[in-house]
């Protein structure tokens, strides 16, 4: 028994550890959300020793008809008044802080569109905009403004650290603001089923310092530099790559799959799955469909040799 | 029947909501549905109009003043399941007596009970359009 117990406490504490930890702490939505969970929790505590200390009590105690009245009485106020108010109260505590989080304004805006199964991400800057994919940088302590929406089916845009979720649905466009309070790397998900490659549908979130968030946009602004002649890039254009990915600076502008210009300069590989490392990189290009299932970018397994590798090696150069 | 003390014959009533008649039970509840609906469709169109961010200063009104309206008729309906009906507000109300006084009572007390949820619930369907200020 004692040892069934400590399972499901480690179970249940599991969660609460590492960098999809909703009770981190790690941005200002975050933290007012976990307010309201510990009020819940605490409140809900509270209730339930009263009910039950009310029921052993009505168990024990003997039947006096003539508190009848008074029975009723409390029946009112405590059954009825009380919840009502109770939940009233809750219902424009929740609704505030779903005005705050959604509230149109920010420093920053970051425009997400989900895709089965990744994620497109545009910074809108006074140059114009900087897309990029499957990786979302902010600043320390400034608030960042999420415009959302979906090109296939209903997404949903969760860095449980630092807030939200916030559904992302086709020819909407759905608002999250997100403050960060610490620096790191946090995980970011899809919190809405939305086929075969879901739980492998994720991004990373990285906090930085604000200077250091300027000079990573200034940088992802910055068209590859893609030399002459490159072996990898001919591989690339021969292929038909180009077809569905952008690499800024080059003729490559296929729109449907994710932006390649700084492909190297990310954590992860396939949205925020494998790390961004040579060997994975060739994986994913020849067996696509056994590192990820489902999705739409067809595997090259006869492309072998010298032209792998000289796929590879300017694939990992787009710093 | 003959005999009984009866205010309108069955037969005879000429008005919808009285005593025998069940259409105290469902006018409370069809208030809160058709307030929801109407607070529904003056949002969704204003904001279906007018776009995102649009402040909701015109249809926050007119949802709380179809709320005012709405309570008050929820009031005069608790009134008629008081004064015709005889329902009281009370928990555990016991009507074991079969006849057609009980059942008035029965169906003024439910109709009472029924009237504090749905003033509850328009409450409760004002507070976000009072709270959220924008489409």
């Amino acid at each position: 028994m004692k040892s069934l117990a400590s399972l499901a406490l480690v179970l249940f504490l599991a969660g609460c550890e590492g960098r999809h930890n909703w009770l981190a702490g790690a941005g200002e939505e975050a933290r007012s959300v976990e307010t309201l969970f510990w009020v819940l929790l605490a409140g809900a505590a509270v209730i339930w020793t009263l009910v039950i200390g009310a029921a052993t009590y009505a168990h024990r105690a003997e039947a006096k008809p003539e508190r009848e009245q008074e029975a009723r009485r409390f029946i009112i106020w405590g059954g009825v008044a009380l919840p009502v108010l109770v939940v009233g109260g809750l219902l424009i505590w929740g609704l505030l802080i779903l005005r705050d989080i959604t509230a149109d304004d920010g420093a920053l805006t970051v425009r997400v569109d989900g895709e089965r199964w990744w994620w497109r991400v545009i910074y809108d800057t006074p140059e114009g905009p900087v897309t990029t994919a499957n990786e979302i940088r902010l600043p320390l302590g400034e608030r960042a403004l999420f415009r959302l929406t979906a090109d296939d089916v209903i997404h949903s845009f969760w860095v449980p650290a630092l807030g939200g979720k916030m559904d992302m649905i086709p020819g909407r466009e759905t608002t999250l603001a997100l403050t960060p309070r610490e620096l790191g790397n946090w995980g970011g998900l899809c919190a809405e089923f939305c086929g075969g490659a879901h739980a492998l549908m994720r991004f990373d979130a990285i906090v930085m310092e604000p200077e250091a968030f300027d000079a990573w946009l200034a940088h992802e602004a910055q068209p590859a530099q893609v030399a002459e002649g490159d072996a990898g890039f001919a591989v690339f254009d021969e292929e038909g790559c180009g077809a569905c990915h952008t690499i800024r600076g080059t003729e490559a502008q296929g729109p449907v799959g994710p932006d390649l210009t700084h492909l190297a300069s990310r954590d992860k590989l396939g949205a925020g799955i494998y790390d961004m490392t040579a060997d994975n990189m060739a994986r994913w290009i020849t067996d696509t469909h056994e590192m990820k299932p489902d999705i739409d970018m067809p595997a090259y397994p006869g492309l072998q040799g010298e032209r792998l590798d000289a796929l590879v090696t300017f694939l990992m150069s787009l710093e | 029947m003959a005999g009984r003390k009866k205010i309108v014959p069955p037969g005879e009533a000429p008005r919808v909501i009285d005593q025998g008649s069940v259409w105290i039970l469902v006018a409370a509840p069809s208030i809160w549905a058709a307030h929801f609906l109407l607070s529904y469709w003056v949002a969704a169109i204003w904001c279906a109009k007018l776009g995102r961010g649009t402040p909701l200063a015109e249809p926050r009104w007119i949802i709380a003043g179809l709320g005012v309206l709405c309570i008050a008729a929820i009031v005069g309906l608790a009134a008629l399941a008081i004064r015709r009906y005889g329902g009281v507000f009370v928990i555990f109300e016991e009507i074991t007596e079969s006849s057609e006084r009980a059942r008035d009572r029965f169906v003024g007390h439910v109709a009472l009970l029924l009237c504090v949820l749905s003033a509850a619930a328009i409450v409760f369907t004002v507070i976000p359009g009072m709270v959220l200020g924008q489409c």
